[in-house]
Formats: C-alpha cells, sequence, structure tokens
C-alpha cells in the first residue's frame, strides 16, 4: 500500500484502522464522502486534526440516511456533542458499527442508545411510543399503539420494573435472528 | 461482552460504602453516605478479577465508546508496546490481522454480483435479495458442476473420437437374438430447410440428436494407446462423474442448510417475543429512497395490524360454541378434498398428455406443439392452481401466517409430483410398465419399436422441459409485465389502480427455480450438458429479473421473513434433489441400457461396469471393494450410522437443555438482583427515617450494641453507627 496520499498521517491511519472496522481504502473514501457534504468546511489536511464539525442538517440529507426515520436519533447518539453535529471521527464511527462486520453485541448497545429518545438509559412507555409512531408514520390508532407497547413490555422486560434496560434488550436481540442484517447501512 | 461489563463499571461505579457481606456491623446500622439516592446502581455482572493476562490488547472496536476515546486508548497502547516483553508477538498478530484484512478485501471482488445484489436490498428488503441470493448460489453449482461433467466426460469424448479410435464389442457380451436392437441411425439428412434446422434445435431432435448433447453420441472407447500405459475407461467416467455430481450437489446444500439451520436453533425458531423483535430489529436501516420507506412503513402497519388481528380472532376462535367449530372443520376438510381432487386432475392430464404426444408422430410446426405438450400442460397447470388454491385458502379462515405456509406446500407438492408424474408415464412407456415379458419388450428388454435408444428420449424430454420454462419466463416478462406496467403508470382509471403494478413475490420465484433445477438433476445423466445449459439459463435469469424488478415492480407490501424461509427453500430443493436421485438410482440399476447407443450398450445395466472395472484392480484392493459392497458390509455400516446418530441426538439434546438452563439461570439473577436492589432501598427508607428522628434510635443502639457485643467481640463500643 503506497503511502500516496496526504490527507492523513500514516499513524492516523493506522489508529482508524484499528478502532474501526474499515480498511485504508475504505477510510479514505468515506474521508470524501464526509468531504462532498460540504467542500469549503472540510480542509484536505487532516494531519494537524483540525476540529471540524458538520451540522447535522448535512448528515441527515446523505442518500444513506435522508428517508431513515431515525436519522435524526442516529446522529444525535454517534455525535460527541449529542446534538447531531459530527466530526470525521464521529461519521467513521457511526458508519463502522452500521457496518456488516460489527459484532451483535456492539450493535445492540447502539441500537438501544438510540431507541432511548429521552436519554435515561432505560427504554420506557414513551420512548415506544415514539419509536413505533416513526415506525409506522403515526398512521396506527391510539389504541393500537397502547396495545402493542403492552405486548412488548410484556416480552422483553425481565425484571419487571415496567421499562426495558440494557440487558433486556440485549436478551431480546439474542433471539431475533434479523437484527445483524437490518441493523445495517452500506455505505 | 468483557469490554461492555467493564465500560458499565465506568459509567456505574460501584458505591463507596462497607458491603453488607463482608462487615460486622450488622445489616440495620449500616452507615450511608449522605448523597446516595435510591437509584442504587450496582454492577453485579462485573466478572472477578481473573488472572488475565495483561499482554492482550482489548479489541478497540468492539469498545462502545467515542472515537475520541478510542483514539486515546490506542495512542496510550502504542507507546505501551516496547515497554511489554511480548511485543513481537503483538507486532505479528496485527500484522496478520491487517493481511487477512487485506486478503478479505481482494476476495470480495470475486464474489458474482456483489453489487448488484446490495442495491437490490436495498431498495426492495431482504425477502427479495434472499431470491437473488439462492439464484447465485444456483448458478455456482451449475456452473462448477458443468466443469465437473466437462473435464471428466466431455472432453475425453472429444479427443478420442477425434483420434478415430474404434469403439470395440467386448467379446464377453452374447448378441444372439438381439440384432434387431442394434440398429439405431439418427443421423440426419445433409439437406436440411431452415425451418427443419430451427424446430430440430429446440427439440433436441435431429442434428441436435446425434451429438455431445444427449448420452446416445458417447461411446464405450475403453482401451487405450497400449504403447502410453494410458487407459481412460469412459463408461465408468459417465456413471462416476454423474455420482460425484450428485453427491456434491448434495454436500453444498447441506452446507448452506447448516449455516440457516444453525440461526433458527439458536433463536428458538424466533416462534417466541414476535412483537419486540419486530418493533427493535424489523426496521431494515439499510432501504434508501423514499418511495420504499414510506411503503416499509405501510407495511410495518399493515403487519402490526394483522399480527393483533390474528389475536383477536385467536381468542375469538377460542370461544367458538361446538357447532360453530364442526362446521368450520368439515368446511376445511371438504375444501382439502377439493383441492386434492383439483392436483389429482392435474395429473391424470399431464400423464394422458405425456402418452399422447410419445406416440404421436407428425413433423413441421404441429409435431413440435405435441413434443411441447406435457411441458404446457406443465406450466399451464403450475400456474392456475396454486391461483385457484389460493382462494379456496381464503375461505377456510385460517390465520394469515398459516394460510401463506399452506399456500407454500401445496405449491411444493404440485410442482415436484407433477415432474413425477412426465417421468412415471414415460417409464411406463419405455420399460412396458416394468413387465419385460410383454410383446413389445421381448427382445430387447424395453420397448424397441419406439424407443431405439431411450436415455436420448428422456434426455430430449428433460431438454424440452427446461427450455420451455426458460421461453415462457421471457415471454412472460415481455407480454405480461412491462404492459401491465405501462397501462398502470399512464392509464388512470379505477380498474387499473386496483390491479396496481406487478408485485416481485418471492416465493413462486424459488420454486420455480427450485422446479429447473430439479429438472436439471434428473436429466443430468442422459444430457451431460444440461448443468452448462442450465448456468446460462440462470444467469440470463438473474439480468431478465433484475431488469423487471426495477422497472416494473413496486417492493411487496407483505413482509417476509428471510432466515426461516431460507431453510424452507433449501429443504424443498433438497426434496426436488431426493426425486432425481431416485430416478438416478433406478434407471442405472434396473433398467436395460440401449442396444444401439451410448457408453453403457453392451451391459445388462449401467451399473455393471463398476463391478467390471473393479475386477481389473490388483487382487486385495478388488476384495476390499467387492466386501464393501456386499451384504455382509451392511450390518457393521448400519450399527455404524445408529451409533453416530445417537451420539449426535444425545449432543443436541444436551446443547438444548443446557441453553434452556441458561436462559431461566438469567431469568434468575434478573430477580436475585432486584429483590436485593428492593432490600437495599428499604434498608435506606428505614435508614433515613432514622436520621429524622434522633432520640428512638438512642435507645435501640444500646441494645443494639449490647446485642451486637454478644455476638461480635470485635465490636469497638467507641465506634459510632450513627450516620455523621
Amino acid at each position: 500500500m503506497g503511502n500516496k496520499q496526504t490527507i492523513f498521517t500514516s499513524q492516523q491511519l493506522d489508529a482508524y484502522q484499528d478502532c474501526t472496522y474499515f480498511t485504508r481504502k475504505e477510510i479514505l473514501r468515506l474521508f470524501h464522502r464526509y468531504r462532498d457534504l460540504a467542500p469549503q468546511l472540510v480542509p484536505l489536511d487532516y494531519t494537524a486534526g483540525p476540529d471540524v464539525r458538520l451540522p447535522y442538517e448535512l448528515i441527515g440529507s446523505m442518500p444513506e440516511l435522508k428517508d431513515n426515520p431515525f436519522r435524526q436519533r442516529i446522529a444525535e447518539v454517534f455525535s460527541e456533542d449529542g446534538e447531531g453535529n459530527m466530526t470525521l471521527d464521529d461519521f467513521l464511527d457511526m458508519f463502522s458499527v452500521l457496518s456488516e462486520m460489527a459484532p451483535r453485541d456492539l450493535k445492540a448497545y447502539y441500537a438501544f442508545k438510540i431507541y432511548d429518545f429521552n436519554n435515561d438509559d432505560f427504554i420506557c412507555r414513551s420512548d415506544l411510543e415514539k419509536t413505533l409512531n416513526r415506525l409506522t408514520r403515526n398512521e396506527l390508532t391510539e389504541d393500537e399503539v397502547r396495545m402493542v407497547c403492552e405486548k412488548v413490555i410484556d416480552e422483553a422486560d425481565l425484571d419487571n420494573d415496567g421499562r426495558l434496560s440494557l440487558e433486556d434488550f440485549q436478551h431480546m436481540i439474542v433471539r431475533a435472528p434479523d437484527f445483524l442484517s437490518t441493523f445495517h447501512i452500506r455505505i | 461482552m468483557m469490554e461492555l461489563r467493564e465500560f458499565n463499571n465506568q459509567v456505574h461505579p460501584t458505591p463507596d460504602y462497607p458491603s453488607p457481606y463482608g462487615s460486622q456491623h450488622s445489616l440495620r446500622l449500616r452507615t450511608v453516605p449522605p448523597q446516595e439516592t435510591s437509584a442504587v446502581q450496582f454492577d453485579w455482572a462485573s466478572p472477578p478479577e481473573d488472572a488475565e493476562d495483561s499482554n492482550e490488547p482489548p479489541n478497540l472496536r468492539e469498545l462502545p465508546l467515542h472515537m475520541g476515546l478510542k483514539r486515546a486508548v490506542w495512542q496510550v497502547q502504542q507507546m505501551k508496546i516496547p515497554v511489554v516483553s511480548s511485543s513481537w508477538n503483538i507486532k505479528q498478530s496485527q500484522t496478520f490481522r491487517r493481511f487477512c484484512e487485506v486478503a478479505k478485501h481482494v476476495l470480495s471482488y470475486f464474489v458474482l454480483w456483489k453489487r448488484g445484489i446490495q442495491k437490490i436490498g436495498g431498495h426492495f428488503g431482504g425477502g427479495v435479495q434472499s431470491y437473488f441470493l439462492f439464484l447465485r448460489f444456483l448458478v455456482i453449482l451449475n456452473f462448477l458442476s458443468s466443469l465437473l461433467i466437462a473435464g471428466f466426460v466431455l472432453i475425453p469424448s472429444i479427443v478420442f473420437r477425434s483420434m478415430n479410435f474404434n469403439s470395440t464389442i467386448p467379446t464377453t457380451v452374447n448378441l444372439t437374438g438381439v440384432e434387431i436392437c442394434l440398429q439405431y441411425d439418427p443421423k440426419p439428412d445433409t439437406l436440411m430447410v431452415f425451418i427443419t434446422y430451427f424446430l430440430d434445435l429446440i427439440s433436441g431432435t435431429g442434428f441436435m440428436e446425434y451429438s455431445y448433447l444427449f448420452y446416445g453420441y458417447y461411446t464405450n472407447f475403453n482401451s487405450m494407446v497400449e504403447s502410453n500405459g494410458f487407459s481412460y475407461n469412459i463408461p465408468l467416467a459417465y456413471l462416476l462423474t454423474a455420482a460425484f455430481y450428485f453427491l456434491f450437489c448434495f454436500i453444498c446444500m447441506i452446507i448452506r442448510m447448516g449455516g440457516t439451520a444453525r440461526v433458527a436453533v439458536v433463536t428458538g425458531g424466533g416462534a417466541t417475543g414476535g412483537y419486540s423483535a419486530l418493533v427493535f430489529t424489523g426496521w431494515d436501516h439499510g432501504l434508501q429512497e423514499d418511495r420504499t420507506t414510506k411503503l416499509k412503513q405501510s407495511n410495518f402497519r399493515y403487519r402490526l395490524q394483522v399480527d393483533l388481528e390474528e389475536e383477536r380472532l385467536k381468542k375469538k376462535s377460542a370461544s367458538l360454541t361446538l357447532s360453530q367449530t364442526v362446521s368450520l372443520y368439515a368446511l376445511r376438510v371438504f375444501l382439502n378434498m377439493v383441492v386434492l381432487i383439483l392436483i389429482g386432475a392435474t395429473f391424470y392430464g399431464i400423464a394422458k398428455a405425456t402418452q399422447f404426444s410419445q406416440l404421436m408422430k407428425t413433423t413441421g410446426f404441429k409435431g413440435l406443439v405435441l413434443q411441447y405438450l406435457p411441458s404446457m400442460v406443465i406450466t399451464a397447470s403450475n400456474f392456475v392452481v396454486p391461483l385457484l388454491c389460493d382462494k379456496i385458502a381464503l375461505l377456510e379462515k385460517y390465520s394469515a401466517s398459516t394460510t401463506v405456509i399452506l399456500a407454500l406446500l401445496r405449491a411444493v407438492f404440485l410442482r415436484l409430483v407433477s415432474l413425477g408424474v412426465l417421468l412415471y408415464t414415460l417409464w411406463e412407456q419405455i420399460t412396458c410398465e416394468g413387465d419385460i415379458s410383454k410383446q413389445n419388450c421381448i427382445p430387447c428388454n424395453y420397448y424397441y419399436d419406439e424407443y431405439k435408444c431411450w436415455e436420448t428420449r428422456v434426455g430430449q424430454e428433460m431438454y424440452k422441459l427446461t427450455l420451455f420454462d426458460f421461453l415462457i419466463t421471457i415471454a412472460t416478462l415481455i407480454l405480461v409485465e412491462f404492459p401491465r406496467r405501462i397501462v398502470v403508470d399512464h392509464c388512470s382509471c379505477k380498474l387499473t389502480q386496483w390491479v396496481g403494478r406487478q408485485e416481485f413475490l418471492v416465493a413462486p420465484n424459488v420454486l420455480a427455480l427450485v422446479y429447473s433445477q430439479t429438472v436439471v438433476w434428473t436429466g443430468a445423466l442422459f444430457c451431460p450438458l444440461l448443468p452448462f445449459i442450465n448456468t446460462i439459463k440462470f444467469i440470463l435469469f438473474y439480468f431478465c429479473k433484475k431488469i423487471t424488478l426495477f422497472q416494473n415492480c413496486q417492493p411487496a407490501t407483505r413482509n417476509f421473513r428471510s432466515t426461516t424461509s431460507n431453510f424452507f427453500f433449501l429443504l424443498v430443493l433438497l426434496f426436488g434433489w431426493m426425486l432425481a436421485t431416485m430416478v438416478l438410482l433406478y434407471s442405472v440399476t434396473k433398467i436395460h441400457p440401449s442396444y444401439g447407443c451410448g457408453p453403457f450398450r453392451f451391459s445388462p445395466t449401467m451399473w455393471e461396469v463398476v463391478p467390471q472395472a473393479a475386477e481389473m484392480l490388483n487382487s486385495t484392493s478388488a476384495e476390499f471393494l467387492f466386501y464393501m459392497g456386499s451384504q455382509k458390509f451392511s450390518i457393521p455400516l448400519f450399527i455404524f450410522s445408529c451409533v453416530l446418530l445417537c451420539y449426535v441426538s444425545a449432543l443436541t439434546s444436551v446443547h438444548g437443555k443446557s441453553v434452556a438452563l441458561l436462559k431461566s439461570q438469567c431469568k434468575l439473577e434478573q430477580r436475585d438482583k432486584q429483590f436485593l436492589v428492593r432490600q437495599i432501598e428499604e434498608l435506606n427508607a428505614t435508614v433515613q427515617k432514622e436520621q429524622r428522628e434522633p432520640q428512638q434510635p438512642q435507645r435501640e443502639t444500646d441494645t443494639a450494641t449490647r446485642w451486637n457485643q454478644h455476638d461480635n467481640y470485635a465490636f469497638d463500643r467507641d465506634e459510632d453507627p450513627r450516620p455523621y
């Protein structure tokens, strides 16, 4: 692999390779995708580690994310400031976790955080209702939403506290065979 | 998982006060730091500090930290490495890991149609993608099989034929009385009209019949250039290649089934936890495009409403009166009979069509239609009968999921058994219904007058089936799907909007693939180039189906459970394989090969070449092989397979039990944790109450002190147990 690129130092590329599931080529390709969102904001030279943060509106307009009903939550979870404004690090982290090579436990951890709308480390009934509304575009009746939330908590809540903790969530994910293929964004 | 627990520890540190178990203070008098709230977070799941080798670097990618933190940890690791003594090991494992990644990246270029199938998955979801993955699997299987057959049968035949060897009649064969059977002259006229050329091409007769395509062209070149000491036994190669081809397909299918079955077993079939799994894992984040996501959202709503409706129906049906239940079951039995009669009528139609077409002898276009009559009847029935079955199933009032499974089972039954009926009719005619003492079968043990070379005829039938299947698919594409889209898009009357755009239904398409593959397996012995033709056919299928998918279809409104269905489709493919194997075994061991054509013409059955060849080996190997084939060997073989079966089933039950045990242990741990947390909360409450009432506890403390002094000699009276 020739070191013809001047965007990153080789130490930075090594760090990225060890911290994500991407190869050198893919990291460079993702950098160019990131840069294409705002070429005037993102410099071509990252060797000094500049602090460039793209606003959420640009991230949410990517073709891979723009029609995903959970795109705002995904951006909030992976961004350092929690508002959805992402640095290149956050960007790489996000797509690394959402790639097909990430293990189930890691994906389950982040999926839990995405579905936890109020960030209280539990998926409570209001979080579930918000999730359902996003999934069905608000087209279910109140009654149906209530029934489905009850059923979900019945099935998954093992410690009977009326809300889902991370352990409950992970336990339920183990029994869902499709999780790895659905919690996956190709880029 | 270890890393996640460590992380949990960092986020929720264990509270810093004396643990209730180790101290000498009683539980009631335990001190509590004033800032402690009732939301106590214990990390019971933290593993004990075992003597892990700290040389093993934690896999940074699996840590759920922000990238900045990960890079900091990485830098610390990089600085630590020169100090640790086994740094060379770590560097080596790192370079090895990098090499593996690069290798995987390079190999991914060789995966057939990777980008195309990914794009399909992105636009249409996992169900449609599973159809294309299945198609790709079959293309690769057929391609490798055709390489196998080409290498061992086709190329040697071409080489030997071009070297002008004459086929020899072995001296051991007695040919008196059967001279009439030896006559077979399929060589076509040299002057041909173009239309005859075309008709021959698509029906496998004429110039196509006496070619490498069919069994009849291969001869029994047996002993080769003696000076080189090289001999190649074509009949043996032909038979063993066919056997190995079947075995190879079987192994590939089993390996692929193993992968899907493992997932199904681990998740317990996925029947429980339906709603939670649907809500949290049902959304495919890889979907792009506004239209697709809107449709997926409607699909979700539909699915949830259907599930809730099913629950309501179940509750209702559980409360049906006796008379209603009886009438429902009577209706179901009646409708099942109707379905069976329908299918029976189809089989009768196929049998009659086959008999008719075999016996008629007209040429030209009418002859072509007659030749294709069985294929047409089979295709028509495969189209009409499932439609009728679907309508009937609606009347049977099963739940939605049962209806789908029942429809699939009926369609599978129809397709595979109709092929079986065709083969049975052929067999009836060729072997005079198995009775070789009938008038027609007397000299040659098969119906000589009609079938001078019966293997080629069977091969031709399979060739026609394959070709017709392909033509019908292309015709449907051009004549039905494209016009439908054009009509729906440009004409906005109510009828067209109700009919709507074509939906890509996965199950019927996969069953069509299974049917084609079964036809190829059945015909491979009689038409060695059929796997190669099938490879090209499936490759064209891929491109045609992809085009029609993107141009004409809308995403499915009903959800499709891809993981369990993958296993089901492979199971159906296995049934098709078994049908083909039965045909192979029967024709190899029971029916007399044609005298006039083929590599086996001078053996009583096709199988005979194997013992003949085994005899020619040196005595120990020959003896060993004969022992393996004899009946004496079957007893130890049977006992051995029984032992193996018992072992594997015992292993399965042990694993199943341990899985159930671990699951219940999980639940128990959660309940224990909850119980202890409640206890601690109660204690917190009582201690805080005691804080507010300083008078009362004084007396209690004295009594408690005396009590404790009684028990615990090491208790220090000076220590004030009251909080600060």
